[in-house]
């Protein structure tokens, strides 16, 4: 089968700045595939690219059979693209910016009504299609502009931080309709700093400073890029007491989560529970939990991103914008 | 230090911080720079030449009854430096009014049968000038033209500076304070009021109604700042561009179309700054209420422009207007601007003639100020 | 724990028109308290900051900070504000937003010197100094109005959804900045619809339509969380993806699920205590099992909005 998406040598460049650098990987139909990154670390330049909307330096992608340095404007019918601000008309409603995009791309008539009324029952807009989209809450103005996106039924959609501010119950309503949508055979491109949103996708490209640092599904980038043993420590104010923890022998990574911390320890390092809880309780807070966890992509995330800093050599070099 | 010293101190410290802002803004955007120092120039520019065009190649009909050498004298005189176009000579001067309909002429000049003869006389010889009234500001000017011209060729036909004897010409009126009918003397004074006025107000309209559209407004409410502290803010960097606007505009009208300076120049100086505050309080005000940039930037045109063009004496008298007119001309600034603008350009007048006219100006900026600062609501909605 | 209060209010609401965005909020923040609002977009966090900003008038009830009304004049010297949306000047530089700021508060020139240094070392923004505010990142722009929120050094800070858009690595630089202010006695509210957020409080109030539903610790909530919270398990641990599709809609329309959502490689359901055993039931013949795990933050609120978000 040939791939929805392959992106070849991709290059761009910001006169000396360059925001994406030689990247390569593949996207399959049907499939969900997460693009990770800081702020800054090409993600929104190469989703451009693909999307015919920036032309490349260097290197080739190829999306939805068409190549985008030849042949942008063919590429534009057949994919959607939900961009990270929103971007209709905030004075008409969900069903009138439908009406005027749908004509934008050529829809009309009875087909026009038929799609029309197909999103707004997929992305459960039926109750508010006549409200100006400028009143409504930020969760629900996501789904019309995702219903906007793939209006005009495209192979590929590419979703650019579509939950940035958006409630956890919302988050879990647009994920159920991505997930939908990949299930019927569109092709999902999607970015996010929500780690706990990139474990629904198949695989996870992870961008640092304009290079594609990591790439493969959840499971096998949290084996390869978070080993050894991960600890959930709570103790109070355990924020300001990280820093005995990484004084500990082996100790990889001691970082913020949720009401405590994950401490990661590296394989066969003499640190465990009795040695976390002694270090806190020699800091005067003791513990009130320490247990192994699996690690999350939240973890990999770091690893990766504090890996590639060093390697860098530019402490800041992720926070450049692309 | 007093504590009220203190806090003037820290006014001062507040104002300058915004001010210097303000100006980092301006700098940036060239457009609002551009807008400021030259649309008033260009504006200027099209407004002086285009009347000036306007008056020039008159199309002229002549009904000679007399056919002398000195009629057809008087003819080339009219023609000759092309301010009017001889288009044509009719035997009867009741075919001038056709010429007039089908748009051929708008002016004719009938000469009457015993022209030279009055002349040599020295009785005033009724030469009559008939004028398409249609475009009632070409016409008026067109007659201007006309009689003097026909005056100074009169005038030469019998000796020039034998002033004791009457007009050769039956004369309606000697133009004053601008002899030579040039047009452009007349109109700069008025227009640069009006220009000033337009984009005096326009340059502080935008600059509160930025404030809310950038949602900055919310970062600066959450300051100590104060209201009058962000109207001096803002009004001050603008002060001096609206001065440098001054300048530029009386030294191209100095320039291209040779409006003189007669009066006292300190004068000239303290009038552009009030009258400047006064139109930079004024989109103040807009700004304040109006919150977005599109409306402040109408209200702004609408409010300088017509009251501008229409109550302060630049195209028609004061004098001649209905009571009511007349009391709200009277809160037009651009009035005593342009009053002092004349005053000071075209008759030399100095502060002992036009101190009166400063006193309302002064009255308008501060209260655009106060109105200004007591409109600004430190609330978000 | 008995540091005075220098947050109060009670009974406080604000309409636009027909709107309710506030409806008789009440809660108290102490000076080195650290307390969240989370909610939805339009549960009215934005409003009840700005009202504790003194950039609202309240309809009803009233509110106090450090014993002063929030539009009190002197209570600004005290209170540092980071909007939501972008409030800097996009033209300006970092170092001149900074400047501006900073003479907007009247900081005499050494003392400012000191205060930035330290601003731009913890906030890392010391090499962008020169750079256009509109040119920086979303993580960047965030940390820079942190620091013109926090150059008065100010009692009281006001955040509203501090890391919209921003990246996990900044995200956490952030917080940990915030323990640093908060340690040195600061009080601090930041809104926020992220619940790992609202898990680093000292103290959360879960807002829905204008209201506060639910407030306390983070763990003292997750203790008095009625349900039980369990993992979907196949036989070999994980379910792939088509067992997870299989499996969400069966555990959303069981009667014994108050929410059900996807986590990693598993299903997480909250469910009605005691009714595990029927669950399990159900369960079985699709070839999954419920393995019990501790209920977090998320699975609070997601219970509480699924259940109406009545008080």
């Amino acid at each position: 089968m040939t791939p929805a998406i392959r992106v070849e040598h991709l290059t761009r460049r910001f006169g000396a700045f360059t925001a994406v650098r030689d990247v390569s990987f593949h996207v399959e139909k049907g499939e969900i595939f997460g693009y990770l990154g800081a702020n800054g670390a090409g993600k929104s330049t190469t989703i451009r690219m693909l999307c015919g909307l920036l032309a490349p330096s260097e290197g080739d992608a190829v999306v939805a059979g068409h190549r985008v340095s030849r042949e942008p404007e063919a590429i534009k019918w057949r994919i959607g693209y939900m961009s990270q601000k929103f971007s209709l008309y905030r004075d008409l409603g969900a069903r009138e910016n439908l009406e005027f995009y749908g004509g934008a791309y050529g829809l009309g008539g009875r087909r026009l009504r038929r799609r029309i009324a197909e999103v707004v029952e997929l992305t459960d807009l039926a109750e508010v299609r006549d409200v100006p989209t400028g009143e409504l809450p930020g969760g629900i103005r996501q789904r019309v502009a995702l219903a906007n996106a793939i209006l005009h039924e495209p192979e590929i959609v590419f979703l650019d931080e579509p939950t940035a501010g958006v409630d956890p119950v919302s988050r879990r309503a647009f994920w159920r309709l991505i997930r939908h949508m990949a299930e019927a055979g569109t092709t999902v491109f999607v970015t996010t700093h929500y780690m706990d949103e990139a474990e629904y996708c198949a695989r996870i490209g992870l961008m640092v400073a304009g290079r594609l640092a990591a790439l493969d599904t959840p499971a096998a980038l949290k084996r390869r890029h978070a080993p050894g043993t991960t600890w959930h420590v709570e103790a109070p104010a355990i924020l300001r007491h990280l820093a005995a923890l990484r004084r500990l022998p082996g100790v990889v990574e001691a970082t913020a989560f949720g009401r405590g911390a994950h401490v990661r320890v590296a394989e066969g390092a003499p640190t465990g529970e009795a040695e976390l809880r002694a270090a806190l309780a020699a800091a005067g807070v003791p513990p009130t939990l320490v247990e192994p966890v699996a690690p999350t992509l939240e973890d990999v995330f770091l690893a990766v991103a504090s890996a590639d800093e060093q390697a860098a050599g530019t402490a800041a070099a992720w926070e450049d914008p692309a | 230090m007093s504590a009220a010293l203190v806090r003037l101190q820290r006014l001062l410290i507040r104002v300058g911080a915004l001010a210097e802002k303000e100006t980092w803004h301006l700098v940036r955007d060239p457009r609002a720079l551009i807008m400021g120092l030259g649309v008033p120039v260009v504006l200027l520019l099209l407004f002086g030449f285009g009347v000036r065009f306007d008056i020039a190649d008159i199309p002229l009909v002549v009904v000679d009854y007399e056919q002398s050498a000195r009629s057809r004298d008087l003819v080339r005189a009219f023609s000759a430096n092309g301010e009017f176009d001889l288009v044509g000579e009719l035997a009867d001067a009741e075919a001038v009014e056709p010429a007039f309909r089908r748009g051929r002429a708008a002016i004719g000049l009938v000469i009457p049968p015993d022209f030279s003869d009055r002349l040599a006389r020295g009785e005033p010889s009724p030469v009559q000038l008939l004028v398409d009234g249609a475009d009632a500001t070409s016409a008026r000017q067109a007659m201007g033209k006309a009689e003097v011209m026909a005056q100074a060729a009169a005038l030469r036909f019998v000796g020039a500076g034998d002033l004791a004897q009457a007009p050769p010409v039956d004369p309606h009126s000697w133009i004053r304070f601008n002899p030579t009918s040039a047009s452009a003397l007349y109109l700069v004074p008025g227009l640069t009021g009006l220009i000033l006025a337009m984009m005096g107000v326009m340059l502080t309209a935008l600059a509160v109604a930025r404030e809310w559209e950038w949602g900055s407004m919310e970062q600066l409410f959450a300051t100590p700042v104060g209201r009058l502290e962000i109207v001096l803010g803002k009004l001050l960097p603008y002060l001096v561009l609206a001065v440098l606007q001054v300048l530029l505009v009386l030294a191209v009208g100095a320039w291209v179309f040779e409006v003189p300076v007669r009066g006292s120049l300190p004068l000239l100086a303290l009038s552009s700054l009030l009258f400047m505050a006064s139109m930079l309080g004024q989109g103040l005000l807009i700004s304040v209420v109006a919150r977005n940039q599109m409306l402040a930037s109408q209200v702004a045109t609408v409010s300088s422009m017509l009251p501008t063009m229409l109550l302060s004496g630049f195209l028609f008298p004061i004098e001649n207007m209905p009571w009511p007119l007349r009391a709200a001309a009277a809160v037009v600034p651009g009035r005593y601007y342009i009053t002092t603008l004349r005053g000071v350009l075209l008759r030399g007048n100095g502060f002992a003639e036009l101190w009166d006219q400063q006193v309302p100006l002064l009255a308008f900026t501060l209260a655009m100020v106060l109105l200004s600062t007591a409109r600004f609501k430190r609330r978000l909605a | 724990m008995n540091a005075p209060a220098a947050i109060e209010v009670r009974g406080l609401a604000r309409a636009f028109g027909e709107v309710r965005a506030v409806d008789g909020v009440d809660f108290a923040i102490r000076e080195g308290e650290l307390y969240g609002l989370v909610g939805a977009d339009g549960a009215g966090k934005t409003t009840t900051v700005r009202l504790l900003a003194g950039l609202l008038d309240p309809d009803g009830g009233e509110a106090r900070v450090l014993g002063l009304d929030p539009r009190d004049p002197r209570v600004r010297e005290q209170v540092g504000l980071m909007p939501q949306q972008y409030s800097l000047y996009g033209d300006l530089s970092v170092g001149e937003n900074l400047h501006f700021f900073g003479r907007l508060f009247c900081i005499p020139r050494a003392e400012y010197r000191r205060r930035v240094d330290r601003l731009l070392a913890i906030t890392r923004l010391g090499p962008f100094l020169d750079r256009r505010a509109s040119a920086l990142s979303g993580g960047m722009y965030k940390k820079l109005a942190l620091a013109a929120a926090l150059l008065h050094e100010p009692r009281v800070l006001l955040l509203d959804e501090p890391t919209n858009g921003v990246d996990p690595v900044s995200r956490r630089e952030l917080w940990e900045l915030l323990y640093e202010f908060v340690g040195e006695g600061m009080a601090v509210l930041v809104c926020t619809p992220y619940m790992d957020e609202a898990e680093r409080c000292h103290r959360v109030g879960m807002m829905n339509a204008g209201r506060i539903l639910d407030e306390g610790a983070p763990a003292e909530l997750v203790a008095r969380f009625p349900h039980e919270t369990f993992t979907v398990e196949g036989g070999a641990g994980e379910l792939d993806a088509a067992a997870r599709a299989r499996l969400h809609p069966v555990l959303e329309a069981a009667p014994e699920v108050v929410a059900a959502s996807p986590a990693g490689p598993t299903l997480r359901v909250v469910v009605r205590r005691g009714a595990a055993g029927a669950l399990a039931g159900r369960l079985a013949p699709l070839g999954a099992r419920l393995a019990p795990t501790r209920p977090e933050f998320e699975d609070l609120y997601l219970a509480r909005m699924a259940a109406g978000g009545a008080a």
